[in-house]
């Protein structure tokens, strides 16, 4: 090769790069002109732009991951609403009966509700989606309905009708749930009717539609011109993808942001920070849901109850509470807060003494030996092994504060971080002895509570297995599902968590709260009574 | 040279096959169970029933030699699977996403290469004078603020503050600005070092006395002959560090909300999101051996001083 030769080679291979990377670079600089134009298309309409840290996912009714509940809340709406306090109102169900033996429920439908593409709601469609979700059962098979629905019919163009193999009561209450019992238009199913592997588009009966949407990145939702009941106050709800907290934060003090909600979207201090600024409105909701220890008595030197009681006496929970959440979180004296049916029960709350817990551990044999730190007995230390989310700065921080205050009672707890899905598998394998818990909120509890208080596999029934009332407790469950009876229910409910509170396997930590930080534009934000509803509905916006 | 390049490129089949061997082992040896996995991303609760319906339909009951087969065939079609979460097919959602980390990529390269080669080049021909110092106080902070940190500082500064530009998202020029500054200035840091102390060494060979000697102007050795040569490491380097822009600048592309591979990357891994982590890795390994050998082609043909030959032994 000659020099000249060689030259030419390099300067033609260098140009050659060169015009790939532009090519590569520029490419795609193009397709942001859409972005923008969404992103600033919002002063001529009434528009609220908020956040959130994931995409809103396929906008499938009937499927679960990726997709959002907030945002499947705004298109699809179910039969029957759950609202503050757990009570349930008329929402595409206009009424509805239920037999004398508790198992078949008939449903008028609403008179004159569209779907956003003009076409009618009616009793048809209310069982294809039915049916569609049935179909694939054992994916729903966490819903208690899903395991006792017999039948669904058609009783005329606005009847609809469910047949149950047993009497479960809260049917109605499982209706209200985002997925998967709520209805996609005709045109949104896919030709085989089988929705699981996705759909054709979104159409729903919804307040909302989706218009605009670019995945990752973000999402416009514009009134549904069809909507049946009262019409938002604003026009469109742009949702931005920010995955990260902060970044978050500081597009809301830019102004880029109307409105930041929901559970944990921003760290404490953050929301601290804002709430010090008078120029926005913070919020705190109602309880969505109780932190809790789980304190396995099928680990024999906790199923003394002597012991548990000792160890939920031993810690101070509300300094530790006010110290780790900044107040945004509640100390819990119970295991559900009271703002779910049934749940308003008088119960002894177990309050903070060290010296009451010392003389509890030393009753059950666990003494302190000369000298030493860690109490014993029969030769067997009183050490325990504390499982938590090592990225959940919270978990991390109680844990580590537990973990003191229980050395000055003489026990020792040995600290694991673990990622969450090794957590859960740990908690489904009954491999614990310590473990953080969250309940399901509103409107899964408090009957998804006990149900899992009595069925294996999700961890909460190891952790209550060396109870001697037990099978006392499972029994009383069932009947509490089944039962038809309103009043036996309730003494019921009463009974479970009265054993509960007595025996002390779940300690109520903290009572968890969504948090809402907006711009003093918005006004009437008021946080949804279902856990995983959308709160647009009610927002105004002023100047 | 064409022999040269069509040896490489066979050369990259068994890397990438070791590649994909080394996935498929972690995957298996890891202690979750792909089909527990699916399951747990979809929100399912996995019954013994479903997790055996489910491992039969991924393959995992088949022989481990059946499975690594399957595999590779799959991926010889560009076939990765679908992810356990979104239901899509992985391929058809990496290529959804790689424009906007390549993007991205560019843009940066392109700035720090703008401004590490005068600055590196000026530093070492005067050195120990001022615009030393400047390039010296650049590298020390590029090398050392981590860049999230140095990602909010900007975003404060010239959104919030001074509201020049956008805080996150993609869409025009102007959303492009801060990430790409953001990781520029550690690339700038590296490589304005890099080009200096490899000018200054080929400034004391005896070339360029020579040179010297014979009358040639200074700014001519410098162009013409000393950075022919001095430029070779840094572009090791920046060959280096196109495979890691474009394998996803995860941390920036997470605290601008960049719609990109990285960002898809890490959800992926929270989300034990097996089959995309299986795409990922096997991308990232043809990434960085196609740089390498896009480098290696570039100092070929720059370099006089290596041979096609030398080097394909080498």
């Amino acid at each position: 090769m000659s020099v000249q030769h060689r030259k030419s080679s390099a300067f033609t291979l260098a140009t050659m790069l060169l015009l790939l990377f532009v090519i590569v670079g520029c490419s795609n600089t193009g397709s942001g002109d859409e972005s923008s134009s969404a992103a600033s298309d919002q002063t001529s309409t009434k528009s609220i732009t908020m956040s959130w840290p994931r995409d809103i996912g396929t906008m499938n009714p009937h499927t679960y991951n990726p997709s959002q509940l907030f945002a499947q809340s705004m298109l699809y709406e179910p039969l029957i609403s759950y609202q503050k306090d757990g009570k349930l109102e008329p929402a595409l169900a206009e009424s509805w009966t239920i037999s004398d033996d508790g198992k078949v429920y008939t449903f008028k439908l609403r008179q004159g509700v569209k779907f956003s593409d003009g076409t009618p709601f009616n009793a048809e469609i209310v069982k294809k989606n039915f049916d569609a979700v049935m179909k694939n059962k054992d994916t729903h098979s966490w819903l208690g309905i899903v395991g006792v629905l017999d039948k669904t019919e058609v009783v005329d163009d606005q009847t609809f009708r469910l047949t149950l193999t047993e009497p479960y009561y809260p049917v109605l209450q499982d209706l209200s749930v985002v997925r998967p019992f709520r209805f996609l238009g005709e045109a949104g199913f896919p030709d085989d009717g089988d929705t699981s592997q996705g759909i054709k588009e979104p159409v729903g009966t919804g307040p909302w539609m989706l218009a605009e949407y670019k995945q990752d990145e973000y999402a416009v939702f514009k009134r549904n011109p069809n909507y049946w009941g009262t019409a938002p106050k604003v026009d469109q709800i742009t949702v931005k993808i920010i995955p990260d907290g902060e970044t978050r934060v500081l597009a809301f003090e830019k102004g880029d942001l109307d409105l930041i909600y929901g559970e944990g979207v921003i760290s404490l201090d953050a929301f601290q920070q804002l709430r010090d600024n008078d120029e926005y409105v913070t919020q705190l909701s109602d309880p969505v849901g109780t932190r809790s220890l789980l304190l396995n008595s099928s680990n024999p030197k906790m199923s003394d109850v002597r012991v548990r009681m000792a160890l939920q006496q031993g810690f101070n929970k509300k300094a530790m509470v006010e110290g780790v959440t900044s107040g945004l979180e509640e100390p819990a004296d119970t295991v559900l807060s009271k703002n779910y049916p049934y749940t308003n029960v008088d119960l002894e709350p177990i309050t903070y003494d060290v010296e009451k817990s010392k003389a509890l551990l030393d009753e059950a044999g666990w003494k302190l030996p000369a000298g030493g730190t860690v109490r014993e007995k029969d030769g067997q230390q009183l050490d325990f092994e504390m499982i938590f989310d090592k990225t959940d700065p919270i978990q991390k921080a109680m844990a580590e504060t537990i973990q003191a205050e229980w050395s000055e009672l003489g026990v020792k707890v040995n600290l694991t971080g673990l990622e969450l899905t090794v957590q859960i598998k740990r908690l489904k394998a009954n491999d614990f002895d310590l473990y953080f818990w969250y309940n399901y909120g509103a409107p899964y509890d408090p009957h998804s509570f006990i149900n899992v208080v009595a069925s294996p596999g999700f961890g909460i029934s190891e952790t209550l297995s060396a109870l001697p009332m037990k099978m006392e407790l499972d029994d009383q469950v069932h009947a509490a599902l089944s039962s038809t009876d309103e009043t036996k229910r309730q003494e019921l409910y009463g009974s479970i968590l009265k054993t509960l509170q007595e025996q002390s396997a779940i300690v109520p930590i903290s009572y968890i709260k969504k948090t809402a930080v907006y711009q003093k534009k918005i006004s009437n934000f008021i946080f949804p009574a279902n856990r995983d509803e959308n709160p647009f509905v009610g927002i105004e916006l002023g100047n | 040279m064409i022999g040269y390049i069509g040896k490489r490129m066979i050369a990259i089949i068994p890397i990438v096959f070791i590649a994909t061997l080394v996935t498929f082992a972690l995957i298996h040896i890891s202690p979750v169970d792909p089909a527990e996995a699916y399951l747990t991303a979809a929100h399912i609760y996995p019954t013994p029933e479903l997790l055996a319906q489910k491992r039969h339909e991924f393959g995992l009951d088949q022989p481990m030699l059946t499975q690594y087969v399957h595999t590779i065939q799959k991926i010889a079609k560009l076939d990765f699977g679908t992810s356990y979460l979104t239901n899509k097919p992985v391929w058809d959602e990496v290529k959804l996403r790689i424009p906007a980390t390549a993007e991205l990529a560019f843009w940066s390269m392109l700035l720090s290469a703008l401004v590490s080669i005068p600055l590196g080049i000026l530093a070492a021909v005067y050195k120990n004078s001022w615009i030393d110092m400047v390039s010296r106080a650049i590298s020390y902070f590029g090398a050392s603020i981590p860049q999230f940190w140095l990602g909010y500082l900007l975003i404060f500064f010239f959104s919030v503050k001074l509201d020049w530009l956008p805080v996150e998202g993609r869409g025009s020029w102007e959303n492009l600005v801060l990430p790409t500054i953001t990781l520029s200035l550690i690339l700038i840091a590296v490589y304005t070092r890099l080009l200096r102390s490899s000018v200054l060494e080929q400034l004391q060979e005896t070339y360029v006395q020579y040179a010297r000697t014979r009358g040639i102007r200074e700014r001519v050795i410098m162009l013409k002959h000393v950075l022919k040569i001095a430029i070779s490491p840094l572009i090791t380097g920046m060959g280096m560090s196109m495979g890691k822009l474009l394998t996803g600048t995860i941390i920036v592309e997470q605290v601008f909300s960049w719609p990109g591979f990285g960002r898809y990357f890490v959800d992926a891994i929270f989300n034990r999101d097996i089959p995309v982590i299986q795409c990922y890795v096997f991308l990232a390994a043809c990434l960085f051996i196609v740089c390498n050998l896009l480098v290696d082609l570039v100092q070929l043909v720059m370099d006089p001083r290596i041979s096609a030959k030398g080097r394909a032994e080498h």
